[in-house]
């Protein structure tokens, strides 16, 4: 069973960000303890004269060489569809990758998309030739634009960016989960314990990218590692199928011929 | 004309324009071994652009370069 993203089968399902690790090293321990192949980045104002920029470059792509991976950039940080499309443009160029996971804040308090932002810049993104992974809010009827648009991969979130408050509104990821049944859903944003992940990959979600969770976590690259086992756990879950729900108890052991008990009632 | 880059201002004299190759090679260290891509006024300029593409007068250059993200 393998992750599809526009074509591209990976082993893993875990999509991871590259952010606020303690260290480079730690990322790089932690990044190969998911499992993941896909790593998300982003780009900055920077001289390239200072060099920082080029060194944490280098070490990304030996990060990405060595798992066999793939670069997924963002957008981080934009508020209009013109610098979603322009900072696409630049990542582009540089990453050398079709791949963006587009990103349009329309309110700084909880860094929630701009749902009208956000699908301008994907219409424009797709008829110049990306492969646009839009995170979004849980709106059903925004993702159905999305994906009617041509995103054939839909990233909602589970609760706002870096908060780790899990699964705010269950009902609106199954919603999503069962009316588009033949988007890949990744859940972004908001995940802080593997559990978190379990359950979205309960739901028959595609997959899960994070980063805080694990970048912030006591110990990065354990927790890495547990969150890949989270999601081979909820998702060998979804495909067993989970039983029904019942509203009355029913003994697990059988009650015919129970010894001892009640015999004289 | 003065010219921002990254939001610094640069003077550049008398000059009326400069090609976005001159305005790198004026202010960045060896350009051509870095790994970056730029953006005028807020639009993306190709690399294959750069000498022909002019800057003028109270135009923005941004210079981008790789970081880590979510």
């Amino acid at each position: 069973m393998s992750l599809n993203i526009y074509g591209q089968n990976l082993d893993s399902r875990l999509l991871i960000g590259s952010a606020l690790y303690p260290s480079p090293q730690v990322m790089k321990q932690a990044i190969l303890a998911s499992g993941s192949q896909v790593v998300t980045l982003s780009l900055k104002r920077q001289n390239p004269a200072e060099q920082a920029g080029q060194q944490i470059w280098h070490y990304l792509q030996e990060v990405v060489t060595e798992v066999n991976g793939h670069l997924l950039p963002n957008t981080a940080g934009c508020k209009t569809a013109k610098e979603a499309v322009t900072l696409a443009k630049l990542s582009r160029e540089i990453f050398q990758t079709n791949w963006l996971k587009l990103e349009v804040i329309g309110d700084d308090y909880n860094l929630q998309p701009d749902p009208i932002e956000l699908l301008h810049a994907a219409e424009e993104l797709i008829k110049d030739g990306f492969k646009v992974l839009p995170y979004c809010t849980d709106d059903l009827v925004l993702c159905q634009r999305l994906y009617d648009l041509g995103c054939e991969v839909i990233m909602p979130w589970a609760s706002p960016i870096g908060t780790g408050k899990g699964l705010m509104n269950p009902y609106n990821l199954e919603t999503i989960r069962l009316r588009l049944p033949d988007a890949t859903l990744i859940l972004d944003a908001g995940i802080g314990k593997p559990s978190d992940a379990c359950l979205a990959m309960e739901m028959g979600y595609d997959g899960i990218l994070l980063n805080s969770a694990v970048a912030l976590a006591d110990n990065p690259v354990l927790m890495a590692k547990a969150f890949g086992q989270a999601l081979q756990a909820g998702e060998q879950g979804y495909v067993a199928g989970v039983m029904q729900e019942r509203q009355t108890a029913h003994p697990s052991t059988p009650t015919l011929d129970t010894p001892f008990w009640h015999q004289n009632s | 004309m003065n010219i921002h880059i990254n939001g610094k201002a640069y003077p550049l004299g008398n000059e009326t324009h400069i090609s976005v190759s001159s305005a790198l090679t004026l202010h960045f260290i060896e350009p051509q071994q870095s790994t970056f891509a730029v953006a005028l006024n807020g639009d993306f300029v190709g690399k294959t652009d750069y000498d022909t593409t002019m800057v003028k007068n109270g135009d923005s250059l941004d210079v981008l370069q790789p970081i880590q993200g979510g």
